[in-house]
């Protein structure tokens, strides 16, 4: 169940990019979905049903069934077994978000909206099988989940509240920022040393060329 | 010299405009020709002064006039929230606006260089017949010009083509499947799938009316 989520490729969510800093689409892209979700409003509602969910669901991405239908439960936060296309947007940039491994940056910047998405009863609170049960729209380890709640369950009572889930959240970020820097520094460390050997190279050639042509004036 | 030459283009451009017959002195094979020029010569939009032209360039999000946004109002289909304003990402917008520039300018280069050949349209010169061909020239790239700023109006404000082709061909898949789960779900005859049939029929109607077109 939380195997990476893959977008097929060539279609057209595949043609879509966040904004890397705010985890949104721009103007321009928000249009070209709204075009494209228009298209498959064929009841003329500005809404997608079910039916109409998975199958677009199951044609875009490498989901199941199962977890297919635990996204749509999740969006239809008005319980009225349709969608419209501000919930079909927060879960474009959700399947973005996760195609282009910017899940950290995007829970950062929309705390908020990913909190009330988590919160299924409406309690205010998050507690671990809500964790679970969306593993694969966030990409959250076991491990950090479990860092998750041992780290900012300040309250102690096992749920985490909004400011908790807001720690979290900075936390995680935190760590993607040094990881990311920290594959930065190794990527220059190799260029540096590509480099040096190349001039290495350069200069033993060199000091060959220049040593034949001595011992050939020399004779 | 070239002040007379200047003002003998503007009676001229001013004739033509009045739809004067009276230098028809060309040879039988120019006689189409001259209809052509003259035809576009005398079309109202081309006498505006240069210096309207230029204002219509400087107007926020076009280099159109009023009677292009006129034609694309009317001919928009369907009604654009926001309106395609950017192809291209923000750092493209410059070049865009430079782009609309340039046709403008060229549209008055284009009607500088028709009132100035139109002036020979009446001479009796050696090189008539170079003449006549140069300004039917010249007021073919002005009708050239003139419909196809309305065309870009229009495609500023609709998505591109491919993207629209990409579009259909991934939601005719789609709801070819859920037709396939509705009948088996509610049933070929509940009004809900019969609704999706028909979309279907009618978006491949038009996506085969558009490669039609494309392809003639």
């Amino acid at each position: 169940m939380s195997a990476t989520m893959k977008l097929k490729q060539g279609s057209f969510l595949w043609y879509l990019y966040l904004d890397k800093l705010y985890c949104l689409l721009s103007v321009r892209n928000v249009k070209a979905l709204l075009e494209y979700f228009h298209l498959l409003d064929v009841h003329h509602n500005n809404t997608l049903n079910d039916v109409l969910f998975y199958h677009f669901l199951h044609h875009v991405t490498s989901w199941k069934r199962t977890q297919i239908m635990t996204v749509f439960n999740m969006l239809d936060w008005n319980a009225m077994g349709e969608i419209g296309f501000d919930q079909f947007y927060m879960l474009v940039c959700i399947l973005l978000a996760q195609q282009n491994h910017l899940e950290e940056q995007f829970i950062f910047r929309h705390s908020r909206p990913v909190f009330e998405l988590l919160d299924l009863e409406g309690e205010l609170r998050i507690g671990a099988e809500n964790f679970h049960m969306y593993n694969f729209l966030f990409n959250i380890k076991k491990q950090d989940l479990r860092e998750l709640y041992h780290d900012f369950d300040i309250t102690g009572d096992r749920r985490l509240n909004y400011k908790e889930f807001k720690l979290f959240t900075i936390f995680t970020m935190d760590k993607y920022q040094e990881r990311q820097k920290a594959e930065k520094d190794k990527d220059k460390g190799k260029k540096d040393l590509l480099k040096k050997k190349r001039l290495h190279h350069v200069n033993v050639s060199l000091k060959q060329f220049l040593g034949i042509n001595v011992s050939e004036s020399r004779l | 010299m070239q002040d007379s030459l200047r003002l003998r283009a503007e009676q001229a451009a001013g004739q033509a405009s009045l739809g004067s017959h009276g230098s028809d002195k060309s040879s039988p094979d120019n006689d189409i020709r001259n209809l052509w020029t003259r035809a576009t010569l005398s079309q109202p939009k081309l006498n505006v002064p240069r210096s309207s032209v230029g204002e219509d360039s400087d107007m926020e999000g076009s280099g159109i006039g009023s009677k292009s946004r006129r034609w694309y109002n009317l001919k928009a289909g369907r009604d654009s929230d926001g309106g395609w304003e950017e192809w291209d990402d923000g750092e493209d917008k410059d070049s865009f606006r430079q782009e609309d520039l340039d046709e403008s300018s060229l549209l008055e280069l284009e009607l500088r260089r028709a009132s100035s050949l139109g002036s020979r349209l009446g001479e009796d010169v050696d090189s008539k017949t170079d003449t006549e061909m140069s300004s039917s020239e010249s007021s073919l790239n002005i009708s050239k010009h003139t419909p196809h700023r309305a065309y870009w109006m229009e495609q500023q404000n609709r998505l591109p083509l491919p993207l629209m082709e990409l579009m259909e061909s991934e939601a005719l898949e789609i709801l070819t499947k859920a037709l396939r789960s509705y009948r088996s779900g509610i049933g070929r005859d509940h009004f809900l799938t019969k609704q999706l049939q028909r979309y279907i029929e009618g978006l491949k109607r038009r996506r085969s009316k558009r490669l039609h077109l494309l392809v003639h």
